[in-house]
Order: C-alpha cells, then sequence, then structure tokens
C-alpha cells in the first residue's frame, strides 16, 4: 500500500524540486539518479509483494468505493513499471556520466519517470489519460535536447502528431465513459459486454488509433525516424526503451483487457498490420546507413511483432507480446547507449544487443523471437511463421550491418585519415561504458537464465486473460 | 442535444485538422488549440445527466453529471500547458531559423540529411579503396 504511493510520490517531488536547480551540475544530475532509484526501489517492494498475492489497490484521497481514483498494481502494471523505471534510470546514469546540456534534463527525466510510473499503476482510465500527457509533455521537450538545432522541426512534428493521438484517446476515454457509466478499468470491462456492438468497436478502434501513433506501428510511425535519428543516445534510448513502453502496455490492457471482444473481432486486422510493420520496418532498416535512423525504423518493425502476438491472442498470444515488449525494450536502450560509445568492451555490449534483437540464443531476444513462433505454431498459419522467420532474417542482417559499419570499418577510417571530423576516436569514460557493459550483462543473464522472465510474463499475461498463471 | 454536441465537436475537430495541415506554424498551433477544444467537448457531451449545477443542487431538479465537468476542467488544463509547450518550440523555431513556414523547416531537415547522407558517402568511399588497396 505504501509501496505504491511511495512509487509515485518520490520521484514526483524530486522532479519538481529539481526545475528549481541547474540540472547541468554533476551533484544535481546525481540527485535525478537517486529520486529514480528510490522510485525503483519502491516499485521493487511493490513487485515483491504484488507477485505472489494478487493485486493491491488504493482508493486516493480516502474517498469511498466508486468515487474516488483508484490506483491499482497488477503483475501487467507492475511488469512494465519496472522496466520502464530500469531503461529510465540506466540511459539518465549514461547521461549524467556524458556530461548534461540542458539545465532541465535530469527533472524532465524524473518527471517523464512518474508519469510512466503512474501509467502502468493507474486504475482509472482518464487518470491513465493525465499520467500519460504528463510524461508526452516531458518527452516532448526532451526531443528538443541537445546541440542539433535541425532537432527542432522533428520536436515539432512529434509534439503535433502524439497531440492529436492524446486527444483522440481523450475523446476514446469520454465515450466509454458515456456508454458504461465508470471510469474504473476492472468495471469498464465488466461493462463493456452489453454495450452495443457499434459503439464498442468504435470505441475500441480509436483507442488502437491512438495506442498506434504513440508506439509507431506501420501507417502511423511517419513521425519516428526524423526524432530518433537526431536526438541524443540517452534521449532515444528512452524514447524507445520506455516511452513506447506505453503504446505496448495501452494496447495489452486496452485491447486484451477492457475490449476482448472486440479485439477477436479485429484479430486479422491486427495480425495483418502488424506483418506490415514488421516487413517495412525491416527492409527500411537495412536500406538505411545511418545508425539511429536504421535503428528507428528497426523500432517499428519491432513494434510489428508485438502487434502480431496480441493479435493471435490467447495465453501463448498475450505472454509472447508481454515479453517481446520487454526484451525489445532492454536490446533497443542497449543499442542506443553502446552505439554512440568507443573503447574496450563496448563493441561486445552492442554486440550483445544485436545478437538480442536478431534473436540469437545466448542473447535474452532469443526468448522473444522463440515465444512469437510458439504463437505462430498454436495458430497453426505457416504464413505467420515465414513471416516471422523472414522479419528475424532481416533483423540479424540490420543489426549486424550496423555492427560491421560502427565497429570494425569506422574505427579504421578513423585512424587511417586525419581529416575525418565526425567520429570521435579517444574512448568513452569507463563509468559509460560500465554502464553499457551491466545492461548488455542483464540482457545476457535473461537469455542464460530465463525462467523468472518466462514466469514473470506468463504471470502478467494471465490478468489479461484471467487463467491462472502457468 | 447529443446531436448538437456532436455537430459540434465535429467542425471544430475538421477547422482544427484543417489549421494543422497548412504552412504557417502559429496557426498549426491554433489548429492543435481548436483539437482539444473539441476533445474538451466530446467529454462534456459524454455526461450522463442533465440538470443544475452540481455545486448547489436546488433539489427541484437532478444535477447534472459533476465528473464530466472535473475532466473537462483537466482536460483545458492539460491543453494550456501543451498550447505554451508547442509556442515555446515555434518561437524557438523562428529564432533560429528567422521563418515560420513549415515548407521553410522541411527545406531546412531535407538540406541537413542530404549534407549527412553525402558526408557517408565519401567515407564509404574511401572504405571501399582502403579496403581494396589491402586486399591487393
Amino acid at each position: 500500500m505504501t509501496s505504491l504511493a511511495l512509487a509515485l510520490l518520490l520521484p514526483w517531488v524530486v522532479g519538481v524540486l529539481l526545475l528549481l536547480a541547474d540540472g547541468r551540475r554533476r551533484a544535481v544530475g546525481w540527485i535525478a539518479v537517486a529520486g529514480l532509484l528510490a522510485n525503483l526501489g519502491a516499485l521493487i517492494w511493490l513487485a515483491v509483494r504484488v507477485l505472489p498475492d494478487g493485486e493491491q489497490r488504493i482508493i486516493t484521497g480516502g474517498w469511498t468505493d466508486g468515487v474516488g481514483i483508484v490506483l491499482r498494481a497488477d503483475a501487467l502494471g507492475v511488469v512494465f513499471a519496472l522496466l520502464s523505471s530500469l531503461v529510465v534510470l540506466v540511459a539518465l546514469v549514461h547521461e549524467v556520466l556524458e556530461g548534461v546540456r540542458s539545465r532541465t534534463f535530469p527533472a524532465l527525466v524524473v518527471l517523464l519517470a512518474t508519469g510512466l510510473t503512474g501509467v502502468f499503476l493507474t486504475g482509472d482510465v482518464f487518470n491513465f489519460y493525465v499520467f500519460f500527457e504528463l510524461a508526452m509533455i516531458a518527452a516532448y521537450v526532451l526531443t528538443a535536447y541537445g546541440d542539433d538545432r535541425h532537432q527542432l522541426g522533428a520536436a515539432l512534428i512529434f509534439a503535433v502528431v502524439n497531440l492529436v493521438g492524446s486527444f483522440l484517446f481523450l475523446i476514446a476515454v469520454a465515450a466509454t465513459y458515456h456508454v458504461t457509466g465508470t471510469l474504473e478499468m476492472s468495471e469498464v470491462a465488466g461493462r463493456m459486454a452489453d454495450v452495443e456492438p457499434n459503439a464498442a468497436i468504435l470505441i475500441a478502434v480509436t483507442f488502437f488509433v491512438a495506442f498506434g501513433t504513440k508506439l509507431g506501428l506501420f501507417p502511423f510511425h511517419f513521425w519516428l525516424p526524423a526524432v530518433y535519428a537526431g536526438t541524443r543516445p540517452a534521449v532515444a534510448a528512452i524514447l524507445s526503451g520506455a516511452l513506447a513502453n506505453i503504446g505496448a502496455y495501452g494496447l495489452l490492457r486496452f485491447g486484451a483487457g477492457l475490449l476482448p471482444n472486440e479485439l477477436e473481432l479485429g484479430s486479422a486486422v491486427l495480425i495483418v498490420i502488424g506483418s506490415a510493420s514488421v516487413i517495412y520496418g525491416a527492409l527500411l532498416a537495412v536500406s538505411r546507413r545511418d545508425p539511429a535512423e536504421m535503428l528507428a525504423y528497426s523500432a517499428i518493425g519491432q513494434a510489428g511483432y508485438v502487434l502480431v502476438a496480441l493479435g493471435v491472442g490467447g495465453p501463448i498470444g498475450l505472454a509472447a507480446a508481454v515479453l517481446y515488449a520487454i526484451l525489445n525494450a532492454l536490446s533497443k536502450a542497449l543499442l542506443f547507449l553502446s552505439g554512440a560509445l568507443r573503447g574496450a568492451l563496448v563493441a561486445a555490449a552492442f554486440a550483445v544487443g544485436a545478437l538480442s534483437l536478431a534473436g540469437m540464443p545466448p542473447a535474452a531476444g532469443f526468448l522473444g523471437k522463440l515465444q512469437l513462433f510458439r504463437t505462430g505454431i498454436e495458430e497453426g498459419s505457416v504464413a505467420l511463421i515465414v513471416l516471422l522467420f523472414c522479419g528475424g532474417a532481416l533483423s540479424f542482417v540490420y543489426a549486424f550491418q550496423l555492427y560491421q559499419h560502427e565497429f570494425w570499418r569506422g574505427r579504421r577510417v578513423a585512424t587511417g585519415t586525419d581529416s575525418e571530423p565526425g567520429v570521435p576516436e579517444e574512448p568513452s569514460g569507463v563509468a559509460v561504458r560500465a554502464v553499457s557493459v551491466a545492461l548488455a550483462a542483464l540482457v545476457l543473464a535473461l537469455g542464460i537464465w530465463p525462467e523468472p522472465l518466462l514466469s514473470l510474463s506468463a504471470d502478467a499475461a494471465a490478468v489479461l486473460h484471467g487463467g491462472v498463471p502457468r | 442535444m447529443t446531436l448538437i454536441f456532436a455537430i459540434a465537436a465535429g467542425v471544430v475537430f475538421g477547422s482544427g485538422a484543417f489549421l494543422v495541415l497548412t504552412n504557417d506554424l502559429v496557426r498549426v498551433v491554433a489548429g492543435m488549440v481548436l483539437i482539444s477544444q473539441s476533445a474538451v467537448l466530446v467529454v462534456i457531451a459524454s455526461g450522463l445527466s442533465r440538470g443544475d449545477a452540481p455545486i448547489l443542487p436546488t433539489g427541484d431538479r437532478a444535477p447534472s453529471d459533476p465528473l464530466v465537468q472535473a475532466m473537462a476542467l483537466t482536460a483545458i488544463v492539460i491543453g494550456l500547458a501543451v498550447t505554451a509547450l508547442l509556442l515555446a518550440i515555434v518561437a524557438r523555431v523562428r529564432a533560429t531559423l528567422r521563418s515560420l513556414e513549415v515548407r521553410e523547416l522541411a527545406r531546412d531537415e531535407a538540406a541537413h540529411t542530404a549534407e549527412l547522407e553525402r558526408s557517408l558517402d565519401t567515407m564509404h568511399e574511401r572504405l571501399e579503396t582502403d579496403e581494396a588497396r589491402e586486399e591487393q
């Protein structure tokens, strides 16, 4: 109970106070890191209590049940909150060690983490929107962070497109309230079955468009490459490793949790859009040479896998979607962070990330791909298995193309000729490299000892389909 | 009543979408304001009952739904914050680009991308020649 409140309150207070301080100073950066560590600690404490005994809920402000806003922590929410908090923490440590360049950066990152924690731990549909905007507004400012003035255009596009998505989400929330008469997620789920099908389908489509925009799925992806390509690596890691989780979590929670009938109705559409995302993202990623742009297109493809798994549905499909979202967030953060560094062991960390993205055995990404193949077999669809195989092969190609360009050829060019400007060749600081290596070690460890992660994703999926966790 | 609200929200959203697609950045921001207002209209329209002001029910008529009013208030505040943020970004675009046109922004970005590609081209060419020399 207290851990649930603390997980939200601590980073919020720290974030607001940090806005007053100059974030370029080292000490302020470390205070922000401490705030995020406290958030992560509270979430771990919460997870230890929630995972064995099911969900915890509090009604804010001491109101009676049915009046106050409900905060609720269940396995799905806690898993996503832990993951996002971890990714944001790693990215912040990375940037503090590299040197923060703007006075608001640490405060914004902490506030973004607050918003994300709130999104995953709220049990109220409208409250979800409020936390979601808190995280998004911090992200709009963060995309403009950095030295590149060309980034402003990307930040403007990002803000406008995602705001339209947010307002569509708000409209869908209002419609949900109108047809069900409640805003509490568990009540909505119960009453949605009696709602007139036409209205329910419209609401489901609006939610899908809103979350598809956040996640950067194929028809709504157009803002994504420009934004990822120009930002600092830490911001790109936060966007793709933490903020994109809102999209995946939203699709799972609102699709499988609140509107299961409509999800089943639209499963063919989801699988088709997901497949289009997978192929489109992978093909364009192979054709790009700029590393950040390549990873941005790969993010579109990876989002497609989550959607395909969600479309197949059932215990196995949902567990695969959760697992894939977790692993993808970790490997994307690792790739963005280590891709910008130079020096001993960084190449190894990057290679672990690339292996994880491609789904090769020692890295954790293999589990995600394996579970996806299981869903394909469960569905009994040859086309789906072929698609997954092609997508996996293409991601192998672009991940190692990137490795080759960045760590084999790039180094030789810079040492061979003096006139090469861009690539900094002095190795990055030991501490910064240690952060990436630690993240790589985590990805490897999860791949070698997969049991906890597998049971975690099965538990999280069990929340949605209401079955017993296996 | 619902029909009137629906038409009003549709018209406001449509006008907002039209403005977002224009060339002037300030109009784009104005379009976002309109879209946010249409969402507020939908929120107000989704109230379950209509009647007296819920803060002071007279007892003669049933009070109207207070929940949607709370939601609308929150949405208005968020809309205000977002508008301020968008205007700040537009002001910075104007300071760096000395222009308020979307086309100018796109041209600048295209020029930047082309420059990046060219620098990659020369790098790759040099790599190829280096490798060819080494193989001999």
